[in-house]
Order: C-alpha cells, then structure tokens, then sequence
C-alpha cells in the first residue's frame, strides 16, 4: 500500500503499539484477558433512531444479563455505539471509526438500509465479524460476504410471506400501498419480482409519503380497481392514516403488512378508529409483542436500564440478534479470534433465542439466519393472536 | 363528483393543517422579518408535552389544551431571548441558524425524553373516532375540529392585527423598527410576543392535529417544509395568505394525487409553489412590491 | 509578515494536508477527504450566498446532481470516471445557471423558496425517475482505480482531491478580488445601486449561481468516488443547512472562511460521536453558541485578534506603507502644471 512511507508507518506503528497499553497484549483487537469489546452501529439521531438507538438497548440488556453471569469464557462483554444518521457517509466513517480507532472486535448493528449497503465494503473489507440486525435490504446479504451474517428478515423474505399469504387467504385482486423511501424501495423490487414469478398482475400500485397525513386520493383509486387484498410496504405512521381513511371511506380489502409495523396493539391505537383493523394481518421478525407476559423479564430488563422508555418491538430486534451474538462468541471457545468467530456463525442450525418465530440457522453458502415469519392478527380490542410461523425457502 | 369533493375536503383538510403552522411563521415573519426554522420543532415538543399531560398523566382536554399553548407561549419567549435578540441585527443567514439550532436542541430533547417510548405515540381525538356524514361524504369529526381551530386562530388573529394595541404596535416594527422605536414601541418586547405568539399557536395546531398525524419526534420538519411553502405562497405578511397558502398546497397534493398518481403527491406542491412565484414574486397576497434603493 | 497571519495559516494547513496520509488510519484519511469535499461546498456556497447575496438553497441539489451525473455516467453509459466526473460537473453548473433565470426576479426569503422547491423537486426525481436514477436505493458505482500510479484509491481519491481544492480555491480568492468579486458584492449590498453602476444583474446572478454550480458538482463527482454509491439521502435539506452553516461558521464572503468553516464543522460532528445520542442536542448549542458569540464568523474573530487576517475586497488597506511623499520639484521651463 503505502510503500514508500513504510519506514515511518512502522516507526509510527511501534509507536502507537507501546501507547495502546493493554490492548497491545492481545492479538486480536478488541479483545484482552477478561473482555471483548463489541462495536454497534445504526442511527442514533435522525427518524431512522428506531432502527438504531432502540435495538442497541436491547443488545445491550443481553450483554448485561451475560456480564452479570460472569462473561464468556471468563470475558465481560462492553459495547460501543457508533450514530451512522441513516447515511452513507457516515454509515461508512461509523465503520471505520469502529474498527480503527476504537479497535472493536465483532460488529452487530444495521439499521437504515442505505447506509449499511454503503458501508457493506468497508466492512468486508475491515474483515470484521459482522451480525445485521435491522437493515432489510437483499444486497447486503446477497450475495454473501464471508464475514457479514443477519438475523433481520430481509425484503425479499418477507415479500415473499406477503405474496404467498395474500394467495393463501384467496385473493384475486392484489393492490400495492408503498412508500418511495430506501426501505419502501427495497421491498419494492423484490416483490414486482416475486409477483412476476407468480404471474400476478397489480390492480394497483400506489404510493403513499412516509409523512402523509391523508390517504384519500390513494384510498378512492385502490377502491374503484375493486382490490380485495392491499400488499402494505408502509411505516406505522402512513399506514395508520391509510387504513384510517379506508375505513372512513368504506373500504375494507385484506390489508397485508410486515416487519415495519409489528406490534398491532401499538398499530391499533394510531389508527384510532374503531374496527378499522380488523382485517390487518402482519409479519413480525419477532413472536412476541411487548405487552405478551412472556416478555415480562426483556421489559424490566429495558426499562430498568432505560428510564422512561416503554419496551417495544424494536427493542426485540435487538435482543434476539444479541442472543445470536453470544451464542456464536460461546461457541468460538475462549482461544478467540476473528476467524473462529465468523466459523462460529455458520455452525448456528436450529438455534431458539427468547424471540425469534422460528429457529435460527445460518449456513456458510446464505448468511440469512432469519427466515420465519410470524403472522400476527389483532381483533379490534381483542388479545393479540399469532396466526402462522411461515418459513421461507429460498 | 364524489371523486371530486372527497379529495377537496381532503385537500381542504390537510391545507388546515399547513395552513396552522403557516400562520405561526407568519406571526414571526411579520414582527421580525425572520423564518422560524425551529417552527416545526415548536410544534412537535408542545405537542408531546400535551401527550404527556393528557396521556400519560390523564389530565383533562381542555387544561391541557391551555397549558400546551402556554407552554408554547414560553418557549417561544425564550427562543427570542436567547436566539434572536441578541443577534436581532444580524444578516438572514446568521438568524435563519440560529433559529436551526434551537430546531435541534428540541429533536434532540424529544428524542431523549420521549423517543424511547418508541415509534408513533397515539393521542385521543377530542371528539369521538367515528367517521361521520358530512353531505354526502364521510369525515372524520377530527379533522373538521382542525378546519375550525383554523378558522378560529385566522380570525382571532386578523382581529388582533387590525384591532389591538399590540398587534399594530407589531406591524409598525415589521415595516420599520427604527422608527417604531422612534414612536416609543417598545420593539424588543414586541419581538418577544411575536416568537412566543407563535410557538402558541403551533401548540394549539399540535394539540388540534396530533389525532390524526401522530407524534415523533422528526414529525417537525415536513410541517415546517410545507408550512413555509404554505406561507411564502400566501406572501409573508399576510394572515389570510397563510391559510390561502395552506389550502392551495394541500388542495395541489390531493387533486394530483387523486387525478394524475399518487407519485406525484410530494411534487405538486413544488411546482405549483415555482409557477406562483415566476408570475407573482412576492407570493398571492403578498404587498406590493417596494424595493428599498 | 504577521507569524499567525491568514497566509502562513493556510500553508501550515495545506503541509499538514499533504503528510497526513503518513500519520493517518483509515478513518482519520477518510474523514480528511469529506472535509475537503465540503471545503469545495462551502466556497461555492459562499460566493454565493457570502457575496452574491443570493439567499439560496439548492446547493445541496446541485451537489447531489454533480454525484448522480458522475456515477449514471459511468453506470449507465460505461464512461470512465476521468470523463464522467467533469461532465456531472458541467450538468451542475448548467443547472446552476438555468435556476438564475427565475432568481432574477425574487429576492430574499421568495427566492429561498424557490430554491428550496427545486431542491425537492430534485430529490423527487431521485427517488422517482428510477429509470435513470435507480431510486431510492441507490446504486454502486464501479470501483476507482488510479493505474498507472501505484496508488490504491483512497490515497489517490485523497491527492485528487487536495489538488482540486486547493486549484479551485485560489480560483476563487483570484475571483472574488476582480471585478467579477466587486461586481457580485454591488449586487448583494443594492441591486438598484448596482444597476445603476452599470453592473448587468442577470449576468453576474447567473455567474453567481453557475459557479456555485460548478463547485458544488465537482464537490459531488469526488463523494460519489469516495462512498462508491450514490443514494438520494446525502443531498437532503439536512445537507443544505449544514453547508450553511460551514459558512456562517466560517464567515460569510470569506473564501478563507469557507475552508475554517468546513473544516470546524466536519470535525465537529466526529467530535460529536462522543455523545452518542445527544449529538443533536450539542449540535444545536453549538450552532446557536457560535452565532451568538462569533458575530460574523471566525474569520471576523480572526481579524479582530490576529493579526494579519485582512482579506481583500474588504475596506480598503493598504498593504504596503504608503510611498515616501517626494520633495515638490520647481517644474521644468515649459513643461505642462
């Protein structure tokens, strides 16, 4: 690389060795006799927080509940945030930041799907285990990296649950609500593939702002095509106004959601309107809502920590992938290096964690480990009941 | 025709919406001659502090409505003080990023407070959810409580510009502070009421309209975007512009988005906004044009 | 020649530009080179804004158009990046020009407007015209290598990017001390005035925001390279009021102060990662903090302070001692009074 500075680079390099103190000990970075440090990007700032912030503090009570039962192998685990502001740039200087500066020893984050398919090279490049957490977007699991595993259902995952749910329940007339956004956008194509594969055609294909305050226009064009199922590739908040204005405007199709609105108790009460969800299906990358009982420890756990936060889906994201995380650190042994790590992921098959619909199991030829799906419903003031774990294959 | 009224009464409703928070700028501008770039964020935080004292605390509508407006009457007081008097003289630029600033000190407030009560915090309508028959179309009684909130500050205001004391103490520092300094206004103070006038009334805009939109913390910007369009459009100085404003860009959003595509939504509003301006520089019912030599 | 003045500052700046690659990882090159692309930014902001008086906000736009001209070019028509990166910034300096047309006739906080809704209208055809601009997800762009030199591409892109700011900046200190300079500082302090002087709005408008333009797509062709992707989230408003406040922060119709401002605020968003999630929060003081306390930028606390910190096209100073005054010679017989 920089040959003709080398004679300084080493000077400088021996230099910063004697001033890094005991982290010079260990061989790897990030590790040394009694910790491992694990670095966490996302966005910390910025609307895409929730994608970030939240499900770092669900890594971060796993991390603790691990630490307080004395480490791995003897190792506390201490995490590092880094804010990627849902931006490539940034996302790509996060990275970097983690890696060289703060000598971070694996990596789990990924939150806005932009910004972690930017940062995708830097990573690979960085050779650092890395485990996805949120971000949807299919490039950056497809094809594999060989340091870089998820356990966020990807888009075309959960298109396809989409696709084959609204066959399954008979409709005929599919339509489409989406938003134009990266994330909107990266279910997008995958599921005009998917439909396409199917031979479906659209009845209609609309688009609704990630900060609209009125669907009418779209309402009134989805109901004169007669659509008895609508596919939502929408946030919580447009798809609330969009179902709200349905319901306003007497239309009632199947509405089909997914992983972006996942708590439809939560997703109830933004409507607003009574009965307007009643027929809403959708997917959740996780089998719990916050307010299920089984989640009682994560809520105390979360809001012990977090003062003032309420437990949510996000927050769920997070823990699940964690408990991934040191599930594979426990299995590279205590003799721990990069390279053991990343082996560790892909010996992963059938793995339960407190979350997860569906086992979770990665392999070395797809680093998906997330592929099933719960279907969850919500009668208008009824309890939440988990129709369906699909399991995708592909 | 049905197509027709059901996206003018949505266009109708959602220019309410901008044309609240529009007003608010107005206020501001027509004091100070300044943008409020924190509009939006005023709008926001007043409206999570309403979430907290009515949800979360079950407070009654009404004394939260009251307290949310006073509140917003104080920030905005304090706004003034610390972003704008003292750099009152300062050129656009400075005063448009300071006011920036202030923007972001708020987001990042909400977001540390309330953020973590995670993803769109709901707030009870205030009157009942179901939709109802207007005509021969359906509503939802929110929204026609938003279109008479508007209707009410509009009015309340224009009486207030035209009719009191202060009000027209503030017109005389828009057009020329010096000289109202000359006539013994107190201008300093006149600036004061006027932030704090309307972060009060995008607390009452919040408190109207976060049934139906909803609350995060990143909800300020887009209503500041829209609000300004709205504003610029109608001419800064002018009250009844802001809300004219307010109505063409929603009408422009549902009338596109029902009869072109709904792709286009987040487009019209722009290019009705450049068409107006190449043909009437200083907005519809902006004042004439005087430039200062 | 004042030790701390504004010329030895600079040049102490640009040698540490030069050897930092010795000293720096990874991270610390890559943030090195942002800074310089929004030192392109900011200059073209500044002239701008800073000294046309134009109180526009479409340079994010045109940064964005400058890194989607770039990268489509290359993606689309397979042009190799040495011809694609001049012509995404020739687009944006014509698309600079063509929105002077309607800056003619609005002023102020009109033609902030105006700008803004090309500013979103642009973004919109990013996320739309997918086309083209592959939408919202963006797309990659082919890798940048920079054979025959034995240099790997973050180095290169780094060199390259040194040696375009530094050029364009003397261009523009050379710029604003013409007439050209003159003439847009006539437009900014009385359009009447100036029209009355002679001076041709329309024209020194339009080279106003053509320059601007031009910067502001060079500033992009460099990103797209750096980030290898372009998506339509990094020309945001966001964007736009950060690269105005480069410039408040730095000085507002300072060239000098473009570069102090970028580079202070770069620095100060890393700096700000220690606060995790109450950047924003900091952000916002400091950004209130240094329009309160530093009345027209660091550049004015520099010349209130240090010495050697005058700038031309400022009051007239002199800058080299008046000439001794000649003693009155009895004139020649018969030559003129």
């Amino acid at each position: 690389m920089l040959m003709s500075r080398l004679p300084r680079f080493a000077a400088l390099a021996a230099a910063l060795a004697i001033g890094a103190g005991a982290h010079a000990l260990a061989a790897e970075p990030g590790v040394t006799a009694d910790s491992i440090r694990i670095g966490t990007f996302g966005a910390l700032t910025g609307p895409g927080y929730l994608y970030g912030k939240l499900p770092m503090n669900g890594v971060e009570v796993v991390l603790d509940e691990v630490n307080a039962a004395g480490g791995i192998h003897g190792r506390k685990l201490q995490l590092v945030r880094e804010d990627d502001r849902c931006d490539a740039a940034s996302a790509i200087a996060a990275i970097q930041k983690l890696v060289h500066q703060d000598q971070v020893f694996a990596l789990i984050g990924g939150g806005c799907s932009n910004a972690t398919f930017a940062a995708r090279e830097a990573i690979e490049t960085a050779k650092i285990p890395t485990l996805i957490f949120a971000s949807v977007h299919d490039g950056i699991t497809v094809p594999p990296a060989p340091n870089i595993y998820s356990t966020a259902l990807t888009s075309s995952i959960e298109s396809e649950a989409q696709v084959l749910f609204a066959q399954q329940q008979g409709a005929k007339r599919i339509a489409m609500i989406s938003m134009k956004d990266a994330w909107g956008r990266a279910r997008y194509a995958p599921l005009m593939e998917i439909l396409k594969a199917k031979g479906i055609a659209l009845v209609a294909d609309e688009e609704l702002s990630p900060d609209a305050n009125d669907a009418t226009a779209q309402v009134l064009r989805l109901k004169a095509t007669n659509a008895d199922a609508v596919i939502m590739v929408l946030y919580p908040k447009p798809a609330a106004v969009y179902i709200r204005d349905a319901q306003k405007l007497g239309f009632k199709p199947l509405n089909i959601g997914q992983s972006g609105i996942a708590d439809p108790a939560a997703f109830e009460e933004q409507v607003g309107v009574p009965g307007a969800t009643a027929s809403f299906r959708t997917i959740s990358q996780v089998k719990f809502t916050p307010e299920d009982p089984a989640m009682d420890k994560w809520r105390k756990l979360v809001e012990t920590k977090f003062p003032g936060d309420r437990l949510s889906v996000y927050n769920l994201f997070g823990i699940g992938s964690a408990q991934v995380l040191v599930e594979a650190l426990k299995r590279a042994g205590s003799d721990l290096t990069r390279e053991k790590l990343q082996a560790a992921f892909a010996t992963i098959k059938g793995f339960n964690t407190d979350v997860h619909p569906g086992p979770v199991t990665c392999s070395q030829s797809d680093h998906r480990c997330h592929k099933s799906p719960a279907w969850l419903a919500k009668d208008p003031g009824g309890p939440i009941r988990v129709l369906a774990v699909t399991t995708i294959e592909n | 025709m049905l197509l027709f009224s059901y996206l003018l009464m949505s266009g109708v409703t959602t220019g309410a919406l901008y044309g609240l928070v529009a007003l608010g700028f107005v206020v501001v501008n027509k004091a100070t001659g300044v943008i409020n770039f924190a509009q939006g964020e005023f709008f926001m935080f007043t409206g999570f502090i309403a979430w907290m004292l009515h949800v979360q605390l079950g407070i009654n509508y009404l004394v939260t409505f009251a307290f949310a407006v006073a509140f917003g009457f104080a920030l905005g007081c304090l706004t003034d003080r610390i972003a704008f008097r003292p750099i009152a003289k300062s050129d656009v630029v400075s005063l448009v990023l300071a006011t920036v600033g202030i923007a972001f000190i708020l987001k990042g407030l909400a977001r540390t407070i309330w953020g973590g009560k995670a993803d769109y915090l709901a707030f009870p309508p205030i009157t009942s959810p179901d939709p109802i028959m207007v005509g021969s179309i359906m509503v939802i009684p929110q929204q026609l409580a938003v279109l008479a909130g508007t209707a009410v500050i509009l009015l309340l205001f224009v009486a207030f510009f035209r009719f009191t004391r202060a009000g027209k103490m503030m017109q005389a520092t828009a057009d020329n502070a010096r000289a109202a300094r000359l006539v013994g206004i107190r201008t300093d103070r006149i600036y004061t009421l006027a932030f704090g006038i309307g972060a009060a009334i995008a607390a009452a805009a919040a408190v109207l309209t976060a049934p139906l939109t909803l609350l995060y913390p990143d909800i300020g910007f887009a209503f500041f975007l829209k609000g300004f369009a709205a504003a610029v459009l109608g001419g800064l100085s002018s009250l009844p512009g802001a809300v004219l404003g307010g109505m063409i860009v929603g009408i422009a959003e549902s009338m596109a988005g029902g009869y072109i595509h709904s792709s286009v939504m987040e487009l019209s509003p722009f290019i009705v906004i450049m068409a107006v301006l190449v043909l009437r520089p200083s907005g519809l019912l902006g004042p004439a044009k005087t430039r200062r030599v | 020649m004042a030790p701390f003045g504004r010329r030895n500052v600079l040049l102490a700046l640009l040698t540490a530009a030069i050897v930092l690659p010795a000293f720096a990882n990874v991270y610390h090159l890559f943030i090195a080179n942002l800074i310089l692309v929004y030192v392109l930014l900011a200059i073209g902001l500044n002239i701008l804004v800073g000294y046309a008086g134009q109180l526009a906000f479409a340079n994010a736009a045109m940064f964005g158009i400058g890194a989607y001209a770039t990268g489509l070019l290359q993606v689309r028509l397979g042009w190799s990046f040495w011809l694609a990166f001049p012509s995404g910034a020739l687009l944006a300096t014509v698309v600079g020009l063509a929105i002077s047309l309607p800056a003619l006739r609005l002023s102020g906080l009109y033609l902030a407007l105006s700008t803004l809704a090309f500013a979103q209208a642009t973004q919109w055809v990013f996320l739309h015209w997918e086309g083209v601009t592959f939408g919202a997800g963006g797309f990659k762009t082919p890798p940048l290598s920079f054979a025959p030199l034995p240099i790997d591409k973050p180095l290169g892109l780094y060199y390259l990017s040194l040696v375009l700011m530094l050029g364009l900046f003397l261009f523009a200190q050379n710029l604003v001390a013409s007439r050209v300079g003159r003439a847009f500082v006539a437009v900014r302090d009385g359009e009447v005035a100036a029209q009355s002087l002679g001076v041709d709005l329309l024209r020194y408008k339009a080279l106003a925001f053509g320059i601007s333009g031009f910067y502001a797509g060079t500033a992009g062709g460099l990103y797209s390279a750096m980030l290898n992707f372009v998506a339509p989230e990094g020309f945001d408003l966001f964007q736009m009021v950060l690269q105005k406040a480069m410039i408040v922060v730095g000085g507002l119709g300072s060239i000098t102060g473009s570069v102090l401002g970028a580079g202070l605020i770069m620095l100060l968003l890393e700096a700000l990662r220690a606060f995790k999630g109450l950047q924003e929060i900091v952000f916002g003081a400091l950004l209130v903090g240094f329009v309160l306390f530093m009345r027209g930028g660091l550049i004015s606390v520099l010349k209130r302070h240090v010495r050697g910190w005058e700038e031309p096209l400022r009051l007239p100073q002199p800058s080299a001692p008046m000439p001794a005054p000649r003693p009155i010679e009895a004139p020649a017989a018969g030559a003129e009074r």
